[in-house]
């Protein structure tokens, strides 16, 4: 893991671009957030959104995708999420939209494998729909080897 | 003891600082811990039994972002089974904003969690003069009672209608 002891703060990433289909959003809805909104067009255009929208998780969620694939392309290992110790959702992400984040690394704890990332997700237009602060635990040589004296998760 | 019929037909203005209920619990199992891993944390320790034995976590463990989407799913079905009286359900629901997610332990195939709520503030601000904006402290427990995940999270709850708005 020589490539997380280059990150330095100040950073920044731009990760590849997710297109989220109507079908995603149903799918989604269906299993973790089957709220009218997110499910149904009617009731959606006649609610706050304006129109049938991604559940808040799903756009959450696809953003720790996006994440994911960014450092792992960088030989950079995620060990897990630790915190999000803020987040917001700023605009709906409605059915064709094309999700691309700009990640900036805030803090790097190289002695204890901590990584304070700053997010936005932004739109085709390029208008911000997520914005949250993320720390990910990130693998190194060092904590690898001190998790695995402490019998696996414990502490986690 | 608070009748919870009217959880979800209730105004801003009805919503007691304080409350607290535990609303629901999901057994996580293998399958699912991978199919959340492979669509949005395709790390090893989420998507290969395998693979995540030789992990730091010795094992496969749920995406942290799953337990908030099973957060949601329970959130839904919780306000759901009360939603008497409201046509269209939108008196609350949309989320705002999340402060201090915070992941504890890890989840893995068999576990099962037990979520809880408690209404901590309601905050000044007003959205678009038509909802208010509720903030809760939402809790996960495992089978061993020990807590795996906490966060808090500001929602928006529509104001009762005033004499204007109702005329």
């Amino acid at each position: 893991m020589d490539k997380w002891q280059n990150l330095e703060v100040g950073q920044e990433f731009e990760t590849g671009t997710l297109t989220l289909s109507k079908g995603d959003i149903l799918e989604f809805a269906a299993e973790f957030d089957p709220q009218p909104y997110h499910l149904e067009t009617e009731a959606a255009e006649a609610s706050i959104f304006g129109g049938l929208c991604a559940s808040g998780w799903q756009v959450c969620a696809l953003m720790s995708r996006l994440v994911s694939d960014t450092f792992r392309d960088q030989g950079i290992a995620i060990q897990g999420i630790q915190t999000i110790p803020n987040m917001q959702w700023k605009i709906p992400v409605f059915a064709e939209d094309s999700l691309c984040a700009t990640v900036v690394v805030a803090d790097c704890k190289k002695d204890v494998g901590l990584l304070v990332c700053d997010i936005r997700v932004k739109n085709q237009h390029q208008k911000i729909a997520l914005t949250l602060s993320m720390t990910l635990r990130i693998g190194t040589q060092s904590t690898s080897q001190s998790t695995a004296e402490s019998d696996g998760s414990a502490g986690l | 003891m608070n009748n919870p019929e009217f959880i979800r037909s209730r105004w801003f203005e009805d919503i007691p600082v304080g409350e607290f209920h535990v609303f629901g619990s999901h057994s996580f199992t293998e399958k699912e811990i991978i199919e959340f891993g492979k669509k949005y944390s395709p790390e090893v320790f989420h998507t290969s039994p395998e693979a995540a034995f030789d992990s730091e976590y010795r094992g496969l463990v749920a995406a942290e972002l799953h337990l908030a989407a099973i957060w949601m799913k329970l959130m839904v079905a919780y306000m759901e089974r009360f939603a008497t009286g409201v046509q269209d359900g939108r008196r609350n629901g949309a989320g705002v904003s999340v402060r201090d997610m915070q992941w504890f332990k890890p989840v893995r195939p068999g576990h099962t969690i037990t979520f809880t709520y408690e209404i901590c503030e309601k905050l000044d601000r007003r959205v678009r003069d038509k909802w208010g904006i509720i903030r809760s402290r939402n809790e996960g427990f495992n089978q061993n009672n020990e807590r795996v995940f906490s966060f808090e999270i500001d929602i928006l709850a529509e104001l009762a209608p005033t004499a204007d708005s109702a005329s």
